[in-house]
């Protein structure tokens, strides 16, 4: 097989964007190149990747955004040239001509007040751009600060159990975590170092019934400082049915089950 | 050959999309919410199953419209317009999805881009209709080894790389790729068959 063939088995993963950094790399100098052959593979191949977006469960969006999008166009839009009239003026009777000239001052007129109201329109589309803005940005605050507040309460809820979750690596610091019978689990850390590239935690319960796998829960990251906190709100297992809390480092997006040896752990008595 | 299927170039007739592009270029607002009306729900669909949340979704689903809006004229209306809508909702709710990386600012270069789409695949969109495709490529990705169709999703929806989507399932990346490249050529190869 020459290089050539090996470029163009490429090219669907390169469609869908699933190559990793090297061979991405390679087949994009490559099409750089000016290979014809792969360019037009290529088009092909993200006709076909596109087609993917039908495995999607079927929603429609709100009538809202129609709205909104609609606005938005139309402010954008020019207005609509006027026609000229067909007439021929030797033709034309003087009370017809008059009604042209009433009916070019009606036009002027319309026109100076559509963009009169157009202008009104956009002010009042930027005002209520700008308070949109506000209210998501006052909506946001406030999920953060009722999510502050339910992990506030699960750390000092006396029906908290407190599980602390000792490094492997004695050079790690430790993590605690709170679990709320009724109101889910946090975790937190301080001084955890920084990940590599792509990396995350991932916290896992471990059932207590023998044979049983590790159930996933939240990914996080902690931030420059090495501070994290994260929280999950519905366990998918009872504390009773639970042996311990563990940690472990997984690629982003988080795995189905644990790609390493766990950093932390912590048991429940 | 892919396109061998598909009819020749003389029969093309024009596509209620081009004519809709065609207008739109003159900036007639009943062309885009005509645009607006066949296509939102399968870009919206395809957002929401990348993101999970509504108003995100929506967020997203505006952006692409007011790119075709705005950037209309840069669209070449031979090519066909479904595929491009989805390829630009793809990658701009995969930037949203993913964090700030080396991965994530390629996307966000080429999103503003008009992604070179096949012009033949017109022919192919009438050949079935939008419907009976979309019950074709869900039958055919639907009939894959469930392993195949997650990576498979996994590459498509959540913009993973081979690596890692080996890694996420346990798998050898050699596989990873063979799944990912084989399942797509299956998938040609079935809506070929379905023309």
């Amino acid at each position: 097989m020459n290089s050539h063939d090996q470029y163009r088995e490429q090219i669907e993963a390169y469609a869908i964007g699933s190559l990793d950094d090297p061979d991405r790399a390679l087949i994009e100098a490559h099409l750089a190149s000016g290979c014809a052959d792969c360019a037009k593979a290529l088009e092909e191949a993200r006709w076909l990747v596109s087609q993917l977006a039908y495995l999607a469960p079927d929603a429609a969006p709100s009538d809202m955004l129609k709205g909104r999008l609609l606005r938005t166009v139309r402010a954008e839009a020019p207005a609509v040239p006027e026609r000229q009239s067909p007439v021929r003026a030797a033709t034309v009777p003087w009370w017809l001509w008059a009604g042209v000239a009433a009916l070019l001052l009606f036009s002027v007129y319309s026109a100076w007040n559509e963009q009169r109201l157009r202008s009104a329109v956009a002010d009042l589309e930027q005002q209520a751009e700008t308070q949109r803005a506000e209210r998501q940005k006052l909506e946001q605050a406030l999920v953060a600060a009722k999510l502050q507040a339910h992990e506030a309460m699960i750390w000092s809820d006396p029906k908290s159990v407190k599980i602390m979750l000792p490094a492997k690596d004695p050079k790690m610091p430790q993590l605690e975590a709170m679990w709320h019978p009724e109101m889910g689990i946090c975790v937190r850390g301080w001084k955890v170092p920084t990940l590599g590239d792509k990396r995350v935690l991932q916290l896992w319960l471990i059932p207590k019934k023998a044979g049983s796998k590790p159930m996933p829960l939240v990914t996080f990251w902690p931030d420059a400082s090495g501070t994290f906190s994260a929280m999950v709100e519905n366990p998918p297992d009872a504390m009773s049915e639970t042996q311990a809390l563990a940690v472990t480092e997984e690629p982003i997006g988080g795995s189905e089950q644990p790609t390493g040896a766990p950093m932390w752990v912590g048991g429940l008595s | 050959m892919f396109l061998a299927a598909f009819p020749p170039k003389g029969s093309e007739q024009v596509s209620p999309d081009a004519t809709l592009m065609q207008q739109l270029l003159r900036r007639d607002v009943g062309a885009f919410e005509e645009l607006y009306e066949r296509h939102s729900r399968i870009v919206y669909s395809l957002v929401l199953r990348i993101l999970r949340q509504g108003p995100t979704a929506e967020e997203v689903v505006q952006d692409v419209f007011l790119q075709l809006w705005r950037n209309s004229s840069q669209y070449d209306v031979r090519r066909p317009l479904v595929p491009w809508l989805l390829t630009l909702a793809r990658n701009r709710a995969l930037d949203h999805l993913r964090l700030k990386s080396e991965r994530q600012r390629r996307r966000e270069e080429q999103t503003e881009e008009f992604p070179q789409i096949a012009a033949a695949a017109p022919e192919y969109e009438r050949a079935l209709d939008e419907k009976r495709r979309a019950e074709r490529v869900r039958a055919l990705i639907g009939s894959l080894p469930a392993a195949q169709k997650k990576a498979i999703e996994l590459a498509y929806f959540e913009g993973l790389s081979h690596s890692e989507i080996a890694a996420s399932l346990h798998e050898p990346l050699g596989t990873v790729k063979s799944w990912i490249r084989n399942g797509l050529l299956r998938l040609k190869e079935g809506l070929q068959a379905s023309s």
